[in-house]
């Protein structure tokens, strides 16, 4: 009887001790699945995208940006501008402190947005703008522009908009401790640099009262170790990179939260003609646009998770035209007729570089769509991580990419602008200069109509080739639900929620 | 004994310096635009030629690999450039996780291919053709399509064990075997066909000896013969197929701490070879070269005191 007792205890002892991980888990927990972790907890090293969760975890934002884009009161409770819209003046909360004692004042606005400057981080061109940051009072900052920025008042609800305790920004430790007013603490003990992340609910948190007691987030770079994670209950939620990978979560059981967020598609650098002639011909250009498939390449390849569309601005932007997505529907023999009166009835050459997160089937279709109007495009294989740089080396003519869908002002300033990121020859447009102006100085009506009208333009003079707006393949399990963040690759952590 | 140490280390300083200049010139030149992947795809070129600056990217191979072997031999190895973290720290952190994984694969696939080799060896006929067919399909097996196998059948359809992550054992013992059952399972499999197959021969072999002959002639049990004398004969060539397989073994971890997202040194090694991240992968080549020259040492002071003929006066 004695033995028997012994056997029947150690083996409830030993299935205690494989299974009591697993009783642990009954907390108020979500476990995010990601790809990324962050480079650094200081904010000014913050990347936007899928990297804001781990950040917005610890810290607050000047503003916060709601799941449908409207601005909502953070450590700003108010904020107003000039009618120059060149100086704007935030009024801040009295009531927040960091999580070092300190207690939140315009001073450390003023810090912040000196130390995001000088640190040359990914997000330092959010503050290009930005003249002179003042302290007029404890609870009012008064920050001054070179020029009216429409996307600033956006920026201060992301990288830019996070604040640090002043007296850390100095110190190397802010990189793995980070020092915020947010409504989590990341539990060193707990945490793993580079592979887990562990934080824990605030009881003295200042500001909504978030569901979650705490959030893990699991670096699970692979997509099939996400995947089997998610479908084994260990996480609660992850983005995949592919329509077949969120077609097997869908198929596991798993809920689909669909967001467009980016566009692939080809981006004509040389609109000038200057490496390629042919390139810097409108006819061509709208050609190569009537040449593709949109609806035959969305379904076969991202099996039909998007919006076929021929504009690159996203749906949330105030240029967005509905009727713009379906502009250059597919008509090869208008394809052969452009490219016959610019010239080129026998056809022609265009190298495409490429790299290796492309889909090669979504490659070779494209190539053979364009082959059958007389385009004979030939792909050139660059590295991953020299392809940036050799896109911006001025050998190229234009590329196939994919792009993320900003706000207006964002948009010209990343593609159209002269001095546009990815305006790679410079290329000025007088057109494109005076609508630019306009929503640069314009009232909301006026600046909505003018990056309409600016849409438009640019899709008539086809700088871009857009294939289709994909969709983000963000998924839950069955205890979670989440509202996607508009504009942003990942949801806002104030967006999770246990399903009841 | 003292000389021969100190040989061994004079070797492996020299080993360190070399394979980390090889390694150091590799990086510099497949790393690619470091900077540009660190800011992100919108930087601007005066972002990224700040960066350069900020990085020491701007300077020559020579010059740069001067300055890290410098501040190296300090024990100064920097910061990740992705991280943050302490290259020594997330290298410290990561260690335990790859040599349990690997501590673990080799000891459970010396166990079975110790008895399975000697088993055939000894009994012949159906048990060692059964044994010679079984590691021929385990060298057939990639340790990636096992671990895949295993995840779907044994996580995700059974739910008997986690899909990914790593409990450290003095967090939970149990957690922890749970978490690194299937990847040991899943690396051991192409050690114990090759391990397997070198004891069955070795082993075989002795069997034929005069010795072990001998030994029957006096009366000794066979048991008493097979433990204490045949397998202490034996096993000297096995050891040495383990220490190759241990080597093999870091390099095999890659794939599978990948799959089942264990915080490794593997798993570290594909990332942060992918980014660019310099600081963090000399550390992890200085780090492989000192485990491999232990590992090699160990072995050695292993099959002098097995083998009195091997030992090094």
């Amino acid at each position: 009887m004695q033995r028997r007792n012994f056997i029947v205890s150690s083996v409830a002892a030993a299935v205690l001790l494989v299974a009591a991980p697993a009783l642990a888990q009954e907390s108020s927990r979500l476990v995010i699945g990601t790809t990324v972790e962050p480079r650094s907890f200081d904010p000014a090293q913050a990347q936007e995208g899928t990297q804001i969760p781990y950040y917005q975890a610890v810290y607050d934002t000047l503003i916060l940006r709601e799941p449908d884009g409207s601005l909502a009161p953070m450590l700003a409770s108010a904020w107003e501008y000039d009618e120059t819209l060149l100086k704007l003046t935030l009024t801040l909360r009295d009531d927040v402190t960091f999580t070092d004692g300190t207690t939140f004042d315009a001073d450390d606005v003023v810090a912040s947005f000196a130390h995001f400057a000088e640190a040359n981080g990914p997000q330092v061109n959010t503050v290009a703008s930005v003249k002179e940051v003042t302290a007029v009072s404890p609870t009012e900052v008064l920050i001054e522009l070179n020029e009216p920025d429409p996307a600033f008042l956006i920026y201060l609800t992301n990288a830019a908009g996070f604040i640090a305790s002043s007296e850390s920004l100095a110190s190397d430790s802010l990189i793995t401790t980070p020092v915020g007013s947010g409504p989590y603490t990341l539990d060193a003990s707990s945490t793993m640099i580079g592979s887990r992340y562990h934080f824990v609910k605030k009881d003295d948190y200042w500001g909504r009262d978030l569901p979650y007691d705490e959030i893990d987030f699991m670096v699970l770079p692979d997509e099939t170790a996400r995947l089997n994670a998610l479908r084994s209950g260990q996480i609660n939620t992850a983005i995949f990179g592919s329509a077949a990978s969120g077609d097997e979560a869908e198929r596991a059981g798993l809920t689909r939260v669909p967001i467009e967020v980016d566009w692939h598609g080809l981006t004509f650098f040389d609109r000038a003609g200057t490496l390629n002639p042919a390139v810097g011909d409108v006819r061509v250009r709208q050609a190569i646009n009537y040449a593709l498939n949109r609806q035959l390449l969305l379904e076969s390849f991202e099996l039909g998770q998007g919006t076929a569309t021929s504009q690159i601005w996203g749906k949330s932007s105030l240029g967005y035209v509905p009727e713009l997505d379906t502009a250059y529907a597919y008509d090869p023999d208008k394809a052969r007729a452009l490219l016959a009166e610019a010239g080129y009835a026998n056809g022609l050459d265009l190298t495409i570089p490429v790299t290796t997160i492309f889909d090669d089937a979504t490659l070779v279709a494209v190539q053979q769509m364009l082959l059958d109007v007389g385009i004979n495009a030939e792909y050139q294989e660059v590295p991953l991580s020299d392809f940036f740089g050799e896109l911006r080396s001025g050998n190229q003519a234009m590329t196939y990419m994919w792009f993320f869908q900003p706000t207006d002002w964002q948009l010209i300033n990343q593609f159209l602008a002269p001095t546009a990121t990815w305006n790679v020859f410079d290329y000025a447009d007088e057109t494109v200069a005076a609508l630019s102006e306009r929503i640069q100085t314009g009232a909301d009506e006026d600046r909505a109509a003018a990056a309409q009208e600016l849409n438009r333009y640019i899709v008539d003079q086809a700088w871009f080739a857009p294939l289709y707006r994909v969709v983000k393949q963000n998924f839950v399990d069955d205890k979670t639900t989440v509202v996607p963040q508009v504009e942003q690759s990942a949801p806002s952590i104030y967006n999770y929620a246990p399903k009841n | 004994m003292i000389a021969f140490l100190a040989r061994r280390l004079l070797s492996s300083i020299v080993l360190v310096i070399a394979v980390s200049f090889v390694g150091f010139v590799l990086l510099a030149l497949a790393s690619g635009d470091t900077a540009q992947n660190m800011l992100g795809q919108n930087a601007t070129q005066e972002q990224i030629d700040a960066k350069n600056v900020e990085l020491g990217l701007d300077q020559s191979i020579p010059v740069r690999y001067g300055l890290w072997l410098a501040s190296a031999a300090r024990g100064d190895f920097g910061r990740s450039w992705f991280t943050g973290e302490n290259v020594i720290q997330s290298l410290a952190s990561r260690l335990p996780v790859t040599l349990s994984l690997v501590a673990g694969v080799m000891v459970f696939a010396a166990l079975i291919a110790f008895t399975l080799g000697s088993v055939a060896a000894i009994r012949r006929g159906k048990i060692d053709r059964f044994v010679q067919i079984f590691s021929a399909m385990g060298f057939g097996m990639p340790g990636f399509l096992v671990a895949l196998l295993l995840v779907t059948l044994f996580s995700i359809q059974l739910g008997w064990f986690p899909a990914t992550g790593y409990v450290e054992p003095q967090v939970s013992l149990g957690g922890w075997l749970s978490t690194i059952a299937l990847p040991i399972i899943a690396l051991s499999v192409n050690t114990i066909a090759g391990v397997t197959q070198q004891v069955r021969s070795a082993v075989a072999e002795t069997l034929q000896k005069d010795f072990v002959r001998t030994l029957r002639s006096r009366g000794l049990p066979e048991r008493t013969i097979i433990v204490k004398h045949v397998l202490r004969n034996a096993a000297t060539p096995a050891l040495t197929v383990l220490a190759l397989q241990f080597v093999g073994l870091l390099g095999g971890s890659v794939v599978v701490e990948s799959i089942f997202a264990l915080p490794g040194l593997g798993s570290m090694a594909i990332r942060y070879t992918e980014r660019g991240d310099v600081p963090v992968i000399m550390g992890l080549i200085v780090l492989t070269v000192i485990i491999v020259v232990v590992v090699n040492l160990l072995v050695d002071l292993a099959i002098g005191w097995l083998n009195p003929k091997a030992r090094v006066e």
